[in-house]
């Protein structure tokens, strides 16, 4: 496969300003903070850390459903985050996102038919005769009958849901999905259903995907590369197989080791983090991570570690690496 | 070791809606014995949380009524028992851990007042002695700075903080048994980790007897010595731990653990189980998984297979019905 980037972001940045009175500075949140990373075409890349890392911030900007305060979001060649509002709703053709709750992303009043019917209107995509037609194979593709049509989503179950939701995204045969956990919130029975439909999708419409998640096992299964988060920042990035089996990071390390086993008779070697994730409003000095790292040095409570590329594509961000070779082997086998 | 702490026997649970009467809990029976982790899992909907909710005598009263059965703790059958008796009991020998921290707590009472209510319920305590106590459990838990906390509020907390006091007010009347209802799964990867682990720490410490409610197998492999699968209201399956996931006798259990992403190779299909749990008023005659099992058989929408029993091994599957058990 040749590798052809459909989406390049660069230096994203989103912070939010907290008010905190007329006479005092305002906190600044940096919920993003300098983010860049390549998806290419084809591909399903991920995103994954914990609550507030800024994963879902990031997916929202992409599609501008926030906007970023600085960087750039290149799809296809042209700059997302310079677009007019106009340009940018006639763009969402191509790009679509999948959300992460399916109670909560359904317009309770309306019905399925109306729901799918909406992205059509609005893109104004094939003749209105038409459209019912290409609902109802839309349904028959994820797996819903099509008497359902004049139902409500009340009366689906949450796995029936997500499988709503991502209709609605590829009815308009989009180029490039975020999908913001959209497995977290379902039973294991239907989230392996759910994973494979999104599996088989991509290989029948050839769909992009940005895989936003913090469960590392679906990950594992279903992604090719994947970018590690920690407050803002991207850790590490790496194709998924070598990121699970050589994790550069100290935190990468801390959330794979993290994972509970599949069977009892495993034994696992347990890098227990302490403490909590800061706040955002108020990040350590240095490497964010500094708090909770097992490896902490002083250079990382002063000096933010610069992005080290070890092979192809797998790059991290940690001071570990950037001292001198010895020191580095001494650290790395003292790890595993 | 072997003598239980708690019986659940032939458990009926009915819920009235308007008119109507449901039967989500339909005969359940299972032991926990003195000291051990007994997992119980299943998805949701599947009566796990009205179960436990029955042993602490928390369900509602107007609403839920226990149609048949007995929940022996120590020997006392719970389901006969008065509120005021029941109140000497919960919170003092049997305690309870929620899964979402932040709704359990109390936001406009400190974290110290409400650690005190348990010792004033129970124990006859003094001010400084209760004081005492609540900032040695909480370091117990691993809780830092436990003499300011105590005068902060839930909301001063973060999500893994929460647990811990959710999990130190449980323990405060050293409890002979401890259930456990979806403790980690409002928590990222890294803070489960850290709960479970002290978890593991404080029953060993406090030779507690644990009921761990949980849908992720994962956390079940991790903590459990033995494990009852529920499902659709019933038990279908109870093993130790290693024969569960070695040799599972149900096909849900089975599905269960192969849908496991883990259990399959990268990027290709994952097994699933089709269909979805049935709701407690869709169930009619035959096995309550029949619908869903790729391994059915007539017999299976027709009668509701009885207990099969083999050694410690239980499971509730025609399969394994001596007459039947060449199809397996």
């Amino acid at each position: 496969m040749v590798e052809e980037a459909l989406l390049q972001v660069k230096h994203l940045k989103k912070y939010y300003e907290i008010p905190q009175g007329l006479f005092k500075k305002d906190i600044i949140v940096r919920a993003v903070d300098d983010v860049s990373f390549t998806v290419n075409r084809g591909e399903t890349f991920a995103l994954v850390g914990e609550s507030g890392c800024g994963k879902s911030t990031t997916g929202k900007t992409i599609l501008r459903l926030t906007d970023p305060t600085e960087g750039q979001v290149i799809f296809n060649g042209t700059d997302v985050a310079g677009l007019e509002y106009n340009e940018m709703r006639s763009l969402r053709k191509q790009l679509q996102m999948v959300f992460q709750d399916p109670y909560a992303s359904l317009n309770p009043k309306k019905t399925i038919k109306q729901i799918l019917m909406e992205p059509l209107r609005v893109h104004n995509q094939f003749d209105e005769k038409d459209r019912l037609q290409k609902i109802k194979d839309m349904l028959e593709i994820v797996g819903l009958s099509k008497d359902y049509l004049d139902r409500y989503p009340h009366e689906f179950s949450g796995g029936q849901r997500q499988r709503i939701g991502i209709a609605r995204a590829v009815i308009l045969q989009p180029d490039f999905i975020v999908a913001d956990e959209p497995v977290s919130a379902l039973d294991v029975s239907v989230q392996s259903q759910v994973i494979n439909l999104m599996l088989d999708l991509q290989k029948e419409f050839g769909l992009t995907y940005l895989f936003i998640s913090h469960d590392l096992s679906v990950i594992e299964h279903m992604t090719d590369r994947v970018a590690v988060m920690y407050l803002g920042k991207i850790v590490e990035v790496a194709d998924t197989e070598t990121l699970f089996k050589d994790p550069k990071h100290p935190y990468t390390q801390a959330l794979i080791s993290a994972v509970p086993i599949s069977h009892p008779a495993e034994n696992k070697e347990r890098v227990i983090l302490k403490g909590d994730v800061p706040s955002p409003a108020n990040p350590p000095s240095g490497c964010a991570f500094h708090t909770r790292c097992p490896f902490a040095m002083d250079i990382c409570r002063q000096v933010a570690p610069e992005t080290k590329t070890f092979s192809d594509g797998h790059t991290a961000s940690c001071h570990l690496y950037t001292k001198s070779e010895e020191e580095q082997k001494y650290v790395t086998s003292d790890s595993k | 070791m072997s003598d239980a702490i708690l019986e659940v026997k032939n458990l009926k649970i009915q819920f009235k809606s308007g008119k109507e009467t449901v039967q989500p809990i339909r005969g359940v029976d299972f032991t926990l014995k003195k000291g051990e982790t007994l997992g119980v899992v299943g998805e949701s909907g599947s009566g796990k949380s009205v179960t436990s909710l029955a042993v602490m005598g928390l369900l509602p009263e107007t609403s839920s009524e226990i149609v048949d059965g007995e929940i022996n703790f120590n020997g006392k059958d719970l389901t006969k028992m008065k509120e005021k008796q029941f109140r000497k009991i919960r919170g003092n020998e049997i305690s309870m851990i929620f899964q979402e921290p932040m709704t359990s707590l109390n936001p406009v009472f400190t974290i110290g007042q409400q650690l005190s209510e348990p010792l004033r319920q129970h124990r006859n305590m003094s001010k400084k002695e209760i004081e005492k106590e609540i900032i040695d459990v909480l370091n117990q838990v691993g809780i830092p700075r436990a003499e300011q906390i105590i005068n902060e509020y839930p909301h001063q907390l973060s999500g893994g903080m929460r647990q811990r006091v959710m999990i130190s007010l449980a323990l405060l009347c050293q409890p002979e048994l401890m259930i456990a209802d979806e403790p980690t799964t409002a928590l990222d990867v890294t803070i489960q980790a850290q709960i479970l682990e002290l978890m593991k720490d404080i029953k060993d410490k406090n030779d507690m007897s644990l009921l761990l409610i949980t849908h992720d197998l994962g956390v079940v492999a991790e903590m459990c010595d033995r494990v009852v699968v529920m499902y659709a209201g019933e038990i279908v399956e109870v093993a130790e731990i290693n024969e569960l996931f070695d040799e599972p006798r149900h096909p849900y259990t089975r599905g269960l653990i192969d849908s496991m992403p883990t259990q399959n190779a990268r990027k290709e299909r994952l097994y699933s189980i089709s269909g979805q749990v049935p709701k407690p008023n869709e169930i009619t005659k035959g096995c309550v998984f029949a619908n869903r099992c790729p391994l059915a058989f007539d017999k299976c929408f027709e009668e509701a297979p009885p207990v099969f029993e083999k050694g410690d091994h239980i499971s509730k599957c025609w399969l394994q019905d001596s007459k039947e058990g060449e199809v397996v």
